[in-house]
């Protein structure tokens, strides 16, 4: 049940740097803000050991950079719960989600912010030495590797900083490939350094089929996706860096509209298909994947909220709770019918004894209106008394006919 | 509540000398999944109190600790009971799966 301690103008799924740059500007705003997030704040950006990239910081480590996000978010009266939502409802005006620790929360408007996790192969022997030899984090595991043959997969960012921080311990570095010799993902600065890197060696146009071993890993099996061909390639540790998903699976049911990989598709406003719903950051449709792209989608995503809690709420001000019936007028300034009806109506309700309140929309920058009274063609008018339609007005008429309606 | 922090002594003493039902979570400070999967069972421990016991061994502290056990990689979540190890959990794991675990340990 919706009370004033579940509810919120404005609900904030994850907390990487998407998540709480949108609760920095959620909580500027002063909207009632609450960021849900599952583990520990930062997201991608906290497991990152070195952040170069970010504009006006030449070097912070990624937990550094994310705790000063965080810290201004909370300067600004965010509030925050750890806890993993795991359901949600948003086909009506006050979103619904709920939690794993069975709790409701209620809002105006909800910023999808949850990111993406690592892919697994899904190969025989992954996940039954994951622990013992299988690793998808360099930071935690790397020093356990001291002296010993590491096969690396992937040839992204990750795989190949990571691979490289992993030649600090490890006595060889093997990189497997997908692609033709050179050719490796990441960019070119890393790229450089792995390929001179005399730890480092590269498997090319190769995958790998199985980890091997009882207790713990003892080698991988190598495919060559050209020839065939399959080898066996002894080894201590093997590091997945095989891409990320996106963290959505909790929103299948939702409606919200996603791509065939779980990405959502969003406007340049953020806006998901869904009113009042917008996804930010590592999980939704977008070219970089970066903390200042995370930062900018979440700044865009909690103004556009900002101005859609603002429309709805004048909205239910001047309209559903006025005294006086409204008239409610759909027009397009684009659209000449439309204006030249505009003022037609406007004489014609003064000359009415009672006359109306009349609320213009512009189809053009309110389409949730529009959509919530489905509206297909300017200009359009909705009759409404205490909130209620009462009925609809026939547009196509000279004046007389339009004042007789009324 | 914070877990109990191990050393080999006292390891010796808590799983194999008294030999209750326990977990011990091997971790360290630097590790981001331990950040993770360490508050979820400072959550747990409460339910569990005097049935099962939780500990908490930082391998930087105790390097021979994680040596004897040959593990490979933070976190991981060894089980025991009289003694005997009952199976681990590597890396991210949830409390669906921790409590599962628990459960299957206390049955045998």
């Amino acid at each position: 049940m919706e009370d004033a301690n579940n509810s919120y103008d404005l609900i904030i799924i994850g907390g990487g740097p998407a998540g709480l740059s949108a609760a920095i500007y959620g909580g500027r705003a002063k909207l009632k803000t609450l960021l849900i997030n599952k583990g520990t704040l930062g997201g991608m950006a906290d497991t990152t050991r070195e952040i170069v990239n970010y504009p006006g910081t030449i070097k912070v480590s990624g937990p550094d950079l994310m705790g000063d996000f965080a810290k201004h978010a909370e300067s600004f009266g965010v509030e925050f719960l750890k806890d993993e939502v795991v359901g949600t409802d948003f086909a009506g005006e006050r979103k619904k989600v709920t939690t794993k620790k069975k709790k409701e929360f209620f809002a105006k408007a909800v910023i999808i912010a949850v990111g993406n996790e690592p892919r697994l192969l899904d190969i025989p022997g992954e996940k039954e030495l994951q622990g013992s030899g299988v690793a998808y984090c360099a930071t935690c595991d790397a020093e356990f590797f001291e002296g010993e043959d590491v096969v690396v997969i992937g040839s992204g960012d990750q795989a190949i900083e990571e691979g490289m921080y992993i030649a600090k311990f490890a006595r060889k570095v093997t990189v497997i490939v997908l692609h033709d010799e050179g050719i490796l993902d990441c960019n070119k600065v890393s790229a450089e350094g792995a390929l001179r890197h005399e730890k480092m060696e590269f498997v090319w146009n190769s995958t790998i089929e199985e980890v091997l071993g009882e207790e713990s890993v003892e080698g991988v099996k190598i495919r060559n996706i050209k020839t065939g061909e399959l080898t066996e390639f002894p080894c201590q540790g093997v590091f997945f860096f095989v891409g990320m998903i996106p963290s959505t699976q909790f929103l299948k049911a939702s409606r919200l509209e996603m791509d065939k990989r779980g990405y959502i598709p969003v406007s340049e406003q953020m806006e998901t298909n869904l009113e009042g719903v917008y996804a930010v950051g590592d999980n939704r449709s977008k070219y970089l994947r970066q903390v200042v792209t995370a930062a900018s989608d979440g700044a865009t995503a909690a103004v556009a909220a900002e101005r859609y809690i603002e429309e709805q709420d004048s909205f239910q001000l001047k309209v559903l709770q006025s005294e006086k019936k409204v008239l409610l007028l759909f027009f397009d300034a684009f659209n000449h019918e439309s204006l030249e009806f505009s003022t037609s109506l406007e004489e014609v309700n003064l000359e009415l004894p009672e006359s109306y309140k009349i609320v213009k929309i512009d189809m053009a920058t309110k389409k949730n209106l529009a959509h919530k009274y489905q509206i297909d063609k300017v200009p359009s008018v909705v009759l409404l008394e205490k909130g209620l339609e009462i009925k609809r007005l026939n547009c196509c008429t000279g004046k007389d006919k339009l004042k007789s309606q009324l | 509540m914070p877990l109990q922090q191990l050393n080999s002594n006292t390891f010796e003493e808590m799983i194999y000398d008294k030999g209750k039902p326990c977990l011990v979570i091997f971790s360290r400070k630097t590790c981001h999944v331990c950040k993770q999967v360490v508050p979820l069972l400072e959550e747990l421990q409460p339910k569990y109190e005097g049935v099962f016991g939780f500990y908490y061994v930082d391998i930087e502290e105790n390097a021979g600790l994680f040596q004897r056990f040959s593990l490979k990689g933070v976190p991981q979540i060894l089980y025991f009971n009289e003694g005997e190890f009952q199976g681990k959990h590597a890396g991210l794991v949830d409390e669906e799966k921790v409590e599962e675990k628990i459960a299957a340990v206390q049955e045998a």
